[in-house]
């Protein structure tokens, strides 16, 4: 379950010119549900799934992520654990340059200090799915932006998270390459996993329906 | 390459750590303290050897001990220091009278002398009297001793016994404040190391740690290798420190009482190094230094742990 209760935030000490990044966020959404989080660009998407990945706390109001309350007075390890449970999906992908695409998508597994022999095979099955298999060696540097954000995706799922937060997963993706992603996490969904997409594309969306959060101005407007 | 490859969570620290110069810097600093140490050290044996004794141990020095007595009545024959033996038999308080022979004189000459012999020179008699605790020489008693051997000598051990323990606590006191500055100065050298490696790996670290890595994890992964670079500094510090701490206990040895082959005072250095390396290696060092010598790397080695995890977890504190 994610609960969000008046929340708001803004870059920086104190809000520029009374514009807040995020205003008074309401939201819930249960266990197992998908949903896309639209708007224009700069209306705050990124920043909201920031949040809900708590790479930032809310400077007001309540938010439960995963049925644990978050705040400033939440203690490290709690998030921390509770990170472990989440997979994001970064517009900037976010790899780790020193390793390997196999290593990055391995790396959610061994933070779990998981078996070798368990995390190769899972390891395997996504870098065959996605069509990665060839450039499993290369550093992220190496490789073109579709691969680095299939790698990306295959680094967030590889745990099968309870919640999985996703920023424009399929943008450096072709349309039949994207479809087939986005296929997979209403599969996910499915599964029990909440999950969040944000996108420009509407095609997609129309492609499969859903839900939508409406970010604009940092305001959000559900068309639920 | 391969090292970073057994860990592979993308740290790689074998090349974010400024490695060598931290080795070095723990090295020199892990030299310091061996012989600072070793210096308290050798100050504590000095003194406590100089002051050992019961603890109201008095020596009379008789000079012109074959003389005879100057005396009121001429009734006492004998030497001055017969007469001065006879007249401290008398007293009270005294628990034992030892005259120093030709041999206890040699020994107790020997650091200040050499081997040159004593017999050529002309030395007052030295006699040791063992007080009961408490128990005093009094006035009366010192003056007739002084009246029959004039130019007696009356020291009181005690004196300088107090003298030398706050000459060798003052001199523990330094020791220590120096190790702890030096100590605390490789801290901050280790902190700064530290945090330059965490400023290489910002992005590395800021993954792991929206990945769900701990703090604890994070702070481990950093703390190890420092841990290890400060413990090969401070071991490499400690061996650099042996030769000159084992020619440096070899040459004291006759003063702080341990046994060893005589010196010869050449200058030739290769054979006194052999000498100091073997002594010291069978034991001729008091054990309190080789314990402490043997505890450097290990003590290094945690400053150098709870440093980083210190630092690590405080830069951690940025993010949420
Ligand atoms: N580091 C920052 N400091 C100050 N303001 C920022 C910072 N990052 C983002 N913003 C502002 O916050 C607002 C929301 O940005 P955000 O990245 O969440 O938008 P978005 O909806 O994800 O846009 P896009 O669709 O282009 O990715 C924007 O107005 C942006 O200018
Ligand atoms: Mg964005």
């Amino acid at each position: 379950m994610i609960r969000l209760r008046d929340v708001s935030w803004h870059h920086g000490t104190l809000p520029h010119e009374g514009q807040a990044t995020l205003r008074n966020i309401s939201l819930a959404i249960p266990q197992g549900g998908f949903r896309w989080l639209l708007g224009p660009s700069g209306a705050g998407k990124s920043t909201l799934l920031r949040l809900l990945h708590m790479e930032a706390l809310p400077r007001s109001g309540d938010m439960e992520i995963l049925g644990t309350e978050i705040g400033s007075r939440s203690k490290r390890s709690t998030l921390a654990r509770l990170r472990q449970r989440i997979g994001m999906i970064h517009q900037d992908f976010r790899l780790m340059p020193t390793l390997s695409v196999a290593d990055n998508i391995a790396l959610p597994l061994r933070l779990q200090k998981r078996m070798e022999g368990e995390i190769a095979q899972e390891v395997d099955a996504l870098l065959d799915w996605l069509g990665l298999v060839e450039r499993k060696k290369a550093r992220p540097v190496e490789l073109s932006g579709g691969e680095q954000q299939r790698t990306a995706i295959a680094r967030a799922v590889i745990m099968r998270p309870s919640l999985l937060l996703a920023d424009e997963p399929t943008n450096a993706l072709e349309d039949s390459q994207a479809a087939r992603v986005i296929g997979m996490l209403r599969e996910l969904s499915d599964l029990g996993t909440t999950v969040i997409v944000a996108t420009h594309n509407d095609t997609l969306v129309q492609r499969f329906p859903a839900p939508a959060l409406q970010l604009r101005q940092g305001r959000l407007f559900s068309d639920e | 390459m391969n090292k970073h490859k057994r860990v592979r969570d993308g740290l790689a620290l074998s090349r974010a750590l400024p490695d060598r110069s931290l080795l070095t810097m723990v090295a020199a600093m892990s030299l310091l303290i061996a012989l600072t140490f070793t210096a308290a050290v050798g100050a504590q044996s000095l003194s406590e050897r100089w002051a050992r004794g019961a603890a109201n141990l008095i020596t009379v020095q008789v000079p012109d001990p074959d003389k005879a007595p100057v005396t009121d009545n001429h009734t006492t024959g004998g030497s001055r220091v017969e007469a001065v033996l006879g007249t401290l038999k008398t007293a009270p308080d005294i628990v034992q009278l030892h005259r120093l022979n030709e041999q206890e004189l040699d020994a107790l000459l020997k650091p200040w002398l050499g081997n040159t012999g004593t017999a050529a020179l002309p030395l007052p008699a030295v006699i040791e009297v063992d007080l009961t605790a408490g128990g005093v020489l009094s006035d009366d008693l010192v003056s007739t001793l002084t009246t029959i051997a004039p130019g007696t000598l009356i020291e009181k051990n005690d004196d300088w016994r107090s003298q030398l323990h706050t000459v060798a606590r003052s001199l523990l006191f330094c020791a220590g404040l120096a190790i702890a500055l030096v100590g605390t100065i490789g801290a901050a050298v280790i902190g700064m190391a530290t945090r330059l490696g965490l400023g290489s790996r910002r992005e590395s670290v800021t993954i792991l740690h929206e990945l769900g890595a701990s703090d604890g994890y994070v702070a481990r992964r950093f703390a190890s290798r420092v841990a290890v670079l400060s413990f090969l500094g401070g071991l490499a510090g400690t061996l650099v420190s042996l030769p000159p701490i084992a020619i440096l206990s070899h040459l004291m040895a006759p003063f702080s009482g341990a046994v060893s082959s005589t010196t010869q005072n050449g200058e030739n250095w290769f054979p006194i190094l052999k000498d100091s390396l073997l002594a010291f290696w069978h034991g001729a060092a008091p054990q309190s230094l080789l314990i402490g010598l043997g505890c450097i790397p290990f003590v290094v080695t945690l400053i150098g742990w709870v440093t980083a995890q210190v630092i690590v977890r405080v830069w951690l504190r940025r993010l949420p």
